[in-house]
């Protein structure tokens, strides 16, 4: 059993799948963070601003159905629906299948991050916007250079979560036939059909990328910290 | 010579749902007034304060400020703020910036958005002045932000040498005392160079230790000529530095005059028997 994991691993190169696995599952669970932080602020902002006016108002709904929707529905289906229906639909053909599980997983943690934001943004004392305001500032910078990067600090235990749920979320794009950790460890078993020793080593992965992120997060937030307190 | 007028607040009303807050306030500042408003905890004060820079927005009334009327929606009042300068009870200094850069920030933004709308402007000139034979002048930019923003920095520090914390320009709001952060909010108002500053009560969340400093930033600054409201529960400062003093008591003004004869000789029965009890 052993052996003939090393054979595959070692001798026959499969190494070289798993770690274009692993490029690939970082490679999404990366770049899906950054775009759904950048999702979820807008949202956030445009959820917890002042609706006098129309255009919030509307802005608003729009966003209400924007997180129905992408938390409404499982990611699996969001994937394969961008895929297989919306791909052919508009006539685009891709070589990979790593830049729609970006898009997708980037949309999908946006309805996630925006709450998380919301939340951030809300626990800023009020009296930073106030403060801001009162000095000449619109509410816009205020938020951008006040607000937002206090909330991040509040927020980042929350957000090194989500990142560590996208990453093992990663495990189903092979849906939509991109090879990530998953699949490239299940090649390793499937000339044999054992898949014990492919399978605990994937579980093992998996393990040790958690807990490097979570290791690194809590790096950031430390170094975050001494900038105040 | 004639002083002034800086402040021209008329019949302001503000109403929160149900419950009428201020019910018609009369306010004229004149360029160097130190104005004390006191009065009981819920008699409108602090709201009175914050409708004047619209951070609440006022329900009825006028506010005349450079020539234009604040509690009009439709005028730009972020123009308008930054020659209102506020102070507030818990400091709201900008936690994620240092000393320096929470004074430095509003000079900087500012004159960065004032160049890009100029740019803006001269990009659209250059464009109609093609098809002109007459060219229109394109908008002089003027300083690089680089230039503005030493000079702001240069103009922090002068300021924060004035209070005695150039030390502490590169510290963190949470590194200071309150006493120190509350200086530190004083010049932030300052470094917009406001026409008139609001205080609102910027004594009341210090240790009593720290009061004395703060207020003798403001004398100081009462001293220099600088335009004050200012509400308060310290009756020293209000009698000694202030020219004016303000009663508000459920929404209106009830009693107003120069401090001596307002604390030497009240006149409505209200005032005295609240001057009795903090006095």
């Amino acid at each position: 059993m052993w052996n003939e994991f090393i054979k595959q691993f070692i001798t026959l190169k499969g190494y070289v799948n798993v770690l274009n696995g692993v490029w690939a599952t970082l490679q999404i669970a990366v770049f899906g963070l950054l775009i759904g932080i950048v999702i979820g602020t807008i949202i956030a902002v445009i959820r917890v601003m002042p609706k006098y006016k129309l255009l919030p108002r509307i802005l608003d709904k729009i966003c209400v159905c924007y997180i129905a929707l992408f938390r409404g529905t499982p990611m699996v289906v969001q994937l394969l629906i961008g895929y297989w229906v919306l791909l052919p639909a508009l006539g685009i053909t891709v070589d990979s299948g790593v830049p729609v599980a970006v898009i997708v997983f980037g949309l999908n943690s946006g309805a996630y991050v925006s709450e998380i934001m919301r939340s951030g943004i809300q626990s800023v004392d009020i009296g930073q916007m106030e403060a801001g305001r009162a000095v000449g500032l619109t509410y816009a910078t205020t938020m951008l250079k006040i607000v937002v990067p206090q909330a991040i600090k509040n927020i980042l235990p929350t957000l090194g979560n989500e990142f560590i749920v996208l990453i093992k979320e990663t495990s189903i794009v092979s849906f939509i036939a991109v090879t990530d950790l998953y699949k490239s460890f299940k090649q390793l078993g499937d000339p044999t059909y054992d898949y014990t020793m492919p399978y605990l080593m994937l579980a093992l992965t998996y393990l040790i990328m958690v807990l490097l992120i979570s290791w690194g997060v809590k790096l950031l937030e430390a170094k975050m910290k001494k900038s105040e307190r | 010579m004639e002083k002034q007028l800086v402040l021209s607040v008329k019949k302001l009303t503000k109403q929160f749902g149900d419950t009428q807050v201020l019910k018609g306030i009369d306010l004229d500042v004149y360029e160097g007034d130190v104005v004390a408003i006191i009065g009981p905890s819920g008699c409108g004060k602090s709201t009175f304060l914050r409708c004047v820079n619209c951070l609440e927005d006022p329900s009825g009334g006028s506010i005349m400020f450079d020539g234009e009327d604040l509690a009009d929606m439709k005028v730009d009042i972020n123009i308008h703020r930054q020659k209102i300068g506020m102070v507030f009870q818990q400091f709201n200094l900008f936690n994620n910036l240092s000393v320096l850069d929470n004074i430095t920030l509003a000079p900087v933004t500012v004159a960065r958005k004032t160049r890009r709308s100029l740019r803006r402007k001269n990009f659209f000139i250059r464009i109609s002045n093609l098809f002109k034979k007459d060219k229109t002048p394109l908008w002089d930019l003027g300083k690089s932000i680089s230039q503005v923003k030493a000079e702001a920095e240069q103009r922090a520090m002068e300021l924060l040498r004035t209070i005695g914390l150039e030390e502490k320009a590169a510290a963190f709001p949470s590194q200071i005392s309150g006493g120190q952060k509350q200086r530190v909010a004083i010049v932030r108002a300052l470094a917009m160079n406001p026409r008139v500053i609001l205080f609102d009560e910027p004594t009341s969340a210090l240790d009593p230790e720290m009061v004395g400093e703060v207020l003798d930033v403001m004398k100081d600054l009462a001293n220099a000529g600088m335009t004050m409201v200012v509400v308060t529960h310290e009756m020293g400062f209000a009698r000694e530095v202030s020219n004016r003093v303000i009663f508000v008591d459920d929404g209106v003004i009830a009693e107003e005059g120069a401090p001596e004869e307002f604390f030497g000789n009240p006149k409505s029965e209200r005032l005295q028997s609240f001057l009795s009890k903090v006095l």
